[in-house]
């Protein structure tokens, strides 16, 4: 047999904060940390007990920092912390480094390790490494349905007599075993002292040298001894664990050297490798001893896809296709929703806005602020929430299916060839939906370079903020090729990243590349409520910036866009002339004309202000005169208008033929974007609002992020040079080729 | 315009202000997700 199963006949218990565990006392806050490795299931597992949004999604590297929840359970308070999915507590990775700091120094009352059923062997690696900590754990042994579907046979018991550990099968997206983990929560809660793990042995010459350096610490009384847990200690001091050695602060640490020297010239290693090693070797008999997996009859499912998606010449076509896939299916489901929403702010919200303040006898400049102000300005962005909802919606399932893990391997191995770190592509993914969160994204790298690398790259993915500018453009310039031309966008925001990526590498950030190492986790079908609940906390931003500063840039546009009072025509206003001044700048970019200048100038602060801008730019000027209709005539249109939608909605999904509307054009918006701008001026200006400056947003999250306005200020700079030469290149050479007219 | 249209159109453009300090400056564009990613330092 092996070393391990020696050792795991000699466990003991181990020697924990035994005072500090008498402590939980029936009416305190249970304070439990939720640990495990990357895409074990944590935050699902926590949203599935405390119905928290965690975001949550099929690939490592989803929860970058702890996060907390709190519930109720059997009439007790629990404090749920669920930290960043780790494979090792060593103090590398900022995932590593939060979750060790929290363990090791604020000492939660128990563990809760989420272990992977499916891949039991890499997940125990960590559960050896939490109970050195000596805080009692409970092992949610999670995704176990998937492992019984496979066939596995996992001797539950076994675990918990071998780890002296509570263990629960559970599946947190089933919500199966939730009931009885948490029952066994309690109960090591309530006999913190007897749910101690019991302690693990290395092997016989890794214990004698502990055991010298225990003698040594001991005699020395190291004041740190008092602090941690003291296994922890010890073993932290064998690993030569620079943190911990730079904490003791010890001048001389000659009797760890003396300690250690014959066990390095014995295994020929150097300690954290021969510490790792014993961790593993434990890891991996416990397996053995537990799982029973069934003969390999045929290659697994995921297997079989991943031949082919990640194929060497078949993975960047595939991901491409996807990608088109998703704008398509986003767009014919959503375009007839928005048709409805802008149907409905240009018609009936404002007859409704100005039958109530005219009665109330509101001068007439405030009825204009709101229909021409506020519905025009916050209505232009609203109309497109239908299509950032659909795009979350379908980003959300690839990203729970498993797909989006393969998307950044399959791009792994472009960008590494250029020499870019393949991780980075992560962050890029999450900037899809929302550069920020791919801006903070960036912490889960390694190296402070490439973090600040991929973050200067994050804004040239093109987040659904753009997405508006670009469905009112193509649907008045490209209606029958849609979902191509946007396509197009985004891909040449890939393509662009990566050819800024190696320029930077190549300049400011030189350096070697690290190698790429990612787990793929195996293809899943998300739960159609998981989708809606990530769905909404993705697109729900959406809404919070329609009625918050969307809603404010709206008021202040209309203002000046009628400042000095009496205005004339809005070309002479406060905003017309701003936008007079500037215009000459986007003259060779096709679009040089005080309405594009003054949008872009406002859309600074948000993407999506640009349409709101020029919803209220080309707002009519005066109301149609004629039949007014009543109230119940505007209800009923708005229901009956609302069932044709969700009609050619599915029609169009399922390629069923939908019958030419006679439609009038009732968007003013489309309609004077087509006296005002060329196709090819719409591609220039729409190139130009993919890659100008990164919302104020997203600057301030790189100035938080890395602590200075230097880098936020080389983004902004380069972003807007870089979009000026584009659309510069795009508009003169389509001219050129003759595509200007 | 009289001396009502300016004072009411005043405390709307200064509302419309404050809501943008708020939200862009104070919670730094933080929409109140729950993980409070965004606007953590």
């Amino acid at each position: 047999m092996s070393t391990q199963l020696k050792c795991k006949e000699s466990l003991e218990e181990t020697e924990g904060n035994i005072d500090a565990a008498q402590q939980t006392a029936q009416g305190r806050v249970i304070t439990v940390a939720v640990a495990g490795n990357p895409n074990s299931g944590k935050s699902t597992l926590i949203n599935a007990i405390a119905g928290t949004r965690l975001h949550v999604g099929n690939w490592a590297g989803v929860t970058v920092e702890k996060k907390e929840a709190q519930l109720e359970y059997a009439g007790r308070k629990i404090r749920l912390v669920d930290l960043p999915g780790t494979y090792s507590l060593s103090p590398y990775t900022q995932e590593e480094i939060v979750a060790r700091d929290y363990l090791v120094n604020e000492r939660p009352d128990l563990i809760v390790n989420v272990v992977d059923a499916t891949n039991l062997e890499r997940n125990l690696y960590l559960t050896v490494q939490l109970l050195e900590l000596g805080i009692p754990v409970v092992m949610a042994l999670n995704i176990y349905d998937e492992a019984q579907a496979k066939g596995y046979e996992i001797d539950v018991e076994g675990i918990e007599k071998m780890l002296g550990v509570a263990v629960v099968p559970t599946s947190a997206t089933k919500k199966t075993g939730l009931d009885e983990l948490f029952k066994s929560v309690l109960a090591a809660a309530d006999d913190l002292a007897g749910h101690m793990p019991r302690k693990l042995i290395y092997g016989e010459d890794i214990e004698a040298a502990a055991e010298q350096v225990a003698d040594e610490l001991r005699h020395r009384n190291l004041p740190l001894s008092g602090r941690y847990p003291q296994r922890w200690l010890l073993l932290k001091l064998m690993e030569e664990d620079s943190h911990v050695l730079e904490q003791m602060k010890l001048d001389r640490l000659d009797f760890l050297y003396q300690a250690l020297h014959h066990l390095k010239k014995a295994h020929g290693d150097d300690m954290e490798s021969i510490m790792a090693d014993a961790r593993y070797s434990l890891a991996s008999g416990l397996t053995r001893e537990v799982l029973q997996k069934p003969e390999l009859r045929q290659m697994e499912l995921t297997e079989k896809i991943d031949r082919i998606v990640l194929n060497r010449f078949l993975g960047i076509p595939i991901f491409l296709g996807a990608m088109w896939l998703l704008f398509k299916l986003t767009f014919d489901l959503s375009a007839p929703f928005g048709g409805w929403i802008g149907a409905m702010t240009e018609g009936p919200f404002k007859r409704w806005a100005s039958a109530l303040l005219l009665p109330l006898g509101a001068p007439d400049w405030t009825v204009s602020l709101v229909n021409d102000g506020v519905i025009a300005g916050v209505g232009s962005v609203l109309v497109f929430v239908p299509v950032i909802f659909a795009m979350m919606f379908f980003i959300t399932f690839l990203e729970g299916s498993g797909y989006m893990a393969r998307a950044a391997f399959v791009m792994d191995r472009t960008m590494h060839s250029i020499g870019l770190h393949g991780k980075s592509f992560i962050p890029m993914l999450l900037g899809f939906g929302c550069n920020v969160p791919g801006i903070y994204a960036t912490r889960t790298l390694e190296n402070p370079k490439d973090k600040v690398l991929t973050a200067l790259l994050v804004p040239l993915m093109s987040c659904g903020a753009r997405l508006p500018v670009y469905v009112v453009f193509v649907s008045a310039f490209f209606p029958n090729n849609s979902s191509t031309v946007i396509w197009s966008l985004y891909v040449m925001g890939i393509l662009l990243a990566v050819l800024m990526g190696l320029l930077f590498k190549r300049t400011l950030f030189r350096g070697e590349a690290p190698m790429f190492i990612m787990e793929l986790p195996p293809y899943r079908m998300p739960s159609f409520s998981s989708l809606c609940v990530h769905t909404w906390e993705k697109g729900k931003h959406f809404l919070f910036k329609a009625g918050t500063y969307i809603f404010a840039v709206s008021i202040l546009v209309w203002f000046l866009l009628n400042l000095p009072w009496g205005v004339q025509h809005k070309r002479d206003s406060y905003l017309g002339q701003a936008g007079a001044v500037v215009a000459p700048v986007f003259q060779p970019l096709g679009f040089g004309n005080w309405e594009a200048a003054s949008s872009l100038i406002s859309g600074v602060i948000a993407k999506e202000i640009v349409v709101g801008t020029m919803g209220e730019i080309y707002a009519p000027q005066k109301d149609e005169k004629g039949e007014v209709p009543t109230l119940k005539e505007d209800l009923k249109e708005i229901a009956v208008s609302f069932g044709a939608a969700c009609n050619k909605a599915v029609k169009t999904l399922f390629y069923l033929p939908v019958p030419e509307e006679k439609e009038k054009d009732r968007s003013s918006l489309r309609h004077a974007l087509q006296g005002v701008f060329t196709p090819l001026s719409s591609y220039a200006f729409m190139v130009f609002v993919l890659l100008y400056m990164p919302c104020v947003v997203a600057i301030a999250a790189m100035r938080q992020e890395f602590g200075t306005w230097k880098w936020a200020v080389v983004g902004l700079v380069y972003q807007t040079m870089l979009a000026w030469s584009a659309a510069l290149i795009i508009y003169q050479g389509g001219s050129f080729l003759g595509f200007g007219g | 315009m009289g001396i009502a249209d300016i004072i009411i159109a005043t405390v709307i453009v200064a509302g419309a202000l404050y809501i943008l300090y708020r939200t862009l400056w104070k919670k730094k564009g933080c929409c109140g997700c729950e993980g409070g990613s965004c606007c953590k330092k």
